[in-house]
């Protein structure tokens, strides 16, 4: 058994919630999930590229939900495409659906008509919907207008991509969650040699803790270079 | 339904023993699961003690199904090491059995006990009995209680918040007609138009209507869907004669998008059934529909002609005045103010529907609300310029390169060459500190696509380009009218 694998207790856990989510570019919508059950309004979508957050913020507020004593459900769609959308069934029972890469099934027929069937079962039982998609909702290329419009009826939220000092900053800020100390020029260096998606600096950061963690070593540019080459 | 076959000395029907020992089981899961896994399938679980049990609660089939293949041995060797109980491999019957159903703890919505079926983590049987709603049948809690008439209607969606135009007006005038002298001349009444113009509004409006008049009607609002699953489900329990009652004995019956009938032969037929009692015993029917009905395919012909037997009206998207007319509506709800010429701003801008106009000032609202500022003209454009504006666009470095090349009017070829004279070189570097402002790629990656260069040489021309760009009037307006045709 490879030594990383026994060490999976004594890690810190990193999971997506509000607290490791590095806000500066979206503000605003970071403080309207934070208070989404003290809103009246009960469906918001949320639209950005990849690595601007959006999956991020959609578990985050199932996290909340749960904290709350509610209950949540996210669905990352792409991982159901090739299975039918029976797995929308009842969820009117949730307190919180969070439905994400709804743009996996537009333009499938059966997937927006169970789309469209759920957002009303949702919205006749006031159960609080987040879709989170990487365009707004005119551009997804949907079919069913009755859908399509329903989907533009919520507060509609662009979320910002984080620029290059960003991504330090919020590489550090994880790795403190982490329990780890990440020095800037560490960061730096993640960045000017490696992919400078946020969900590869993540995963870079994941593969990090756990070898920092079997090595009992400290994140220096010379043991990154050694984990990750 | 099996109890657990070892001694234990936990009461499970204490819901603080019980949660408290879930709360720990969820973070063993927690550490155990990816965080996607975790919320997509154990966090919308629930556990409660039913006869000694323990017993989760999936929302749905689907998930009960998922839950027990993957997850429900692991539930079941956490919640076993918690207890510390040993764990025999060889010998389910020592294990304590942890079922799993579909349902909720929410009273409500609570799953008929004879129509639920469970799966234990000891046992292999997988039974694929038809999934069965949650949602309480509007025949069954009407008929537990003859008092609470459940309506289902939407009290905010009134004739007074009606906004009324050149548009709607022929469809409002029939809506308060039938209002007035339901199940008399207009009957049924269809109204039929293009998504969000308002159906569903006017059809609850008369709904509203008829209740205030007369406190004691029995209106009932249900989307065509919500119909078709009932009866679906009435067919499986043998429970047809209490379906046909309830809908048979209602003053007012308001169903929504119709068209969803189409190629559901059996509901048709059923429907046309109530359509045709209701009818009889002069019982409105108001239905709503995307289309003239005569133009859905897969509707059987003598429901769409029934259908005209009453009075058919149309909705059309509404003119400029009547999108202000809403927005100033809609603000004034909010207790937003909302000065003219935003709205008109509005109103201009987004034409297709209702919905998305509302959408569009729920978010000026919330701008407001978070900022604090007043709604001014430059407030709600910078509020609403990612709506307005399409999806930005993908700038990949194949684009940026193509665009450079344009604007400086040199070949691609020239722009990946080696040759270094500054005519080439000087747009070169531009593009490569373009790439790296604009896309996620590394600078080994950029260096790639610049038909193999060093990453150093990417970095240096980063640098070159953002000193050029401080110093040099030209180039910062090179820069600057570069992003914008990138970006926009």
């Amino acid at each position: 058994m490879p030594k990383q694998l026994t060490l999976a207790g004594i890690r810190l856990q990193d999971n997506a919630t509000f607290e490791n989510f590095y806000a500066k570019q979206n503000q605003q919508v970071f403080a309207f999930l934070h208070d989404l059950f003290l809103s009246d309004e009960n469906y918001t979508y949320l639209w950005g590229n990849t690595g601007a957050g959006c999956s991020h913020l959609l578990q985050a507020s199932c996290h909340n939900a749960h904290d709350l004593n509610k209950q949540a459900m996210y669905l990352p769609l792409k991982e159901f495409i090739h299975l039918t959308p029976d797995v929308f069934e009842n969820l009117e029972i949730m307190d919180l659906v969070a439905i994400d890469d709804i743009q996996c099934v537009a333009g499938k027929a059966n997937w927006e008509e169970a789309l469209f069937h759920l957002f009303n079962r949702l919205r006749a039982n006031k159960c609080y919907l987040i879709i989170g998609a990487n365009t707004p909702p005119n551009s997804l290329n949907i079919l069913l207008p009755d859908l399509l419009s329903r989907l533009t009826w919520g507060i509609t939220f662009k979320l910002n991509g984080l620029i290059d000092d960003d991504k330090v900053a919020a590489l550090c800020m994880r790795a403190t969650h982490r329990g780890m100390h990440m020095p800037e020029e560490v960061a730096n260096y993640l960045l000017r040699h490696y992919s400078r998606t946020t969900s590869h600096l993540f995963t870079a950061l994941d593969k990090l803790d756990l070898a920092s963690l079997a090595q009992q070593r400290k994140l220096t540019i010379p043991f990154v270079k050694q984990v990750l080459s | 339904m099996p109890n657990p076959s070892v001694d234990i000395d936990i009461d499970f029907s204490n819901p603080e023993i019980l949660s408290a020992l879930w709360e720990q089981c969820l973070q063993r899961l927690q550490e155990e699961l990816s965080t996607q896994q975790f919320n997509t399938w154990i966090r919308p679980l629930q556990i409660e003690e039913k006869q000694g049990s323990i017993v989760l609660l999936a929302p749905n089939r689907f998930v009960r199904d998922w839950v027990h293949d993957h997850y429900l041995k692991l539930i079941q060797k956490i919640i076993m090491q918690l207890l510390s109980i040993s764990i025999d491999e060889h010998e389910q019957s020592n294990n304590l059995a942890i079922i799993i159903d579909i349902g909720s703890k929410k009273g409500a919505y609570a799953q008929p006990i004879q129509q639920s079926h469970s799966h234990t983590a000891s046992s292999q049987e997988h039974s694929r009995l038809p999934q069965q709603s949650a949602a309480p049948m509007a025949y069954n809690s009407a008929k537990a209680s003859q008092q609470a008439f459940q309506s289902n209607l939407n009290m905010n969606f009134t004739f007074e918040k009606f906004v009324e135009g050149k548009s709607n007006q022929l469809g409002l005038a029939a809506a308060k007609q039938v209002a007035i002298d339901p199940g008399g001349l207009n009957n049924p009444l269809l109204i039929y138009g293009g998504v969000g113009l308002g159906k569903t509004h006017m059809m609850h409006a008369v709904g509203n209507a008829i209740l205030k008049n007369k406190p004691s009607a029995k209106v009932l609002y249900l989307h065509s869907e919500r119909f078709v699953a009932e009866m679906v489900k009435a067919l499986q329990t043998n429970r047809m004669n209490d379906f046909k009652h309830f809908y048979r004995q209602v003053d007012a019956l308001l169903i929504d998008d119709i068209q969803f009938f189409a190629g559901k032969d059996r509901s048709q037929e059923e429907f046309f059934h109530t359509f045709n009692a209701l009818l009889e015993g002069h019982q409105q029917i108001i239905l709503t529909c995307d289309r003239y009905p005569k133009e859905i395919s897969g509707l059987e012909e003598r429901l769409k002609s029934r259908f005209g037997w009453g009075l058919t009206v149309a909705v059309e998207p509404p003119e400029l005045e009547t999108r202000v007319a809403i927005l100033m509506s809609k603000a004034e709800q909010s207790q937003l103010v909302l000065p003219y010429e935003v709205a008109f701003f509005i109103a201009k801008r987004i034409r297709s529907n209702v919905r998305e106009l509302e959408g569009a000032l729920k978010r000026v609202i919330a701008n407001a609300n978070f900022t604090g500022q007043d709604v001014t003209m430059e407030f709600v454009k910078e509020s609403l310029k990612d709506l307005l504006t399409l999806q930005d666009k993908l700038v990949t470095v194949d684009n940026i390169i193509k665009t450079v090349a344009d604007y400086y009017k040199i070949k691609v070829s020239d722009l990946l060459s080696q040759r270094r004279s500054r005519s080439v070189a000087r747009p070169r570097q531009m593009a490569m500190a373009l790439s790296k402002e604009l896309t996620n790629h590394s600078l080994p990656e950029i260096g790639d696509a610049f038909g193999g260069r060093d990453h150093t040489t990417v970095l240096h021309a980063v640098r070159k380009v953002k000193e050029l760009v401080e110093t040099t009037l030209d180039v910062a307006e090179d820069y600057k009218n570069l992003i914008r045709v990138l970006t926009t």
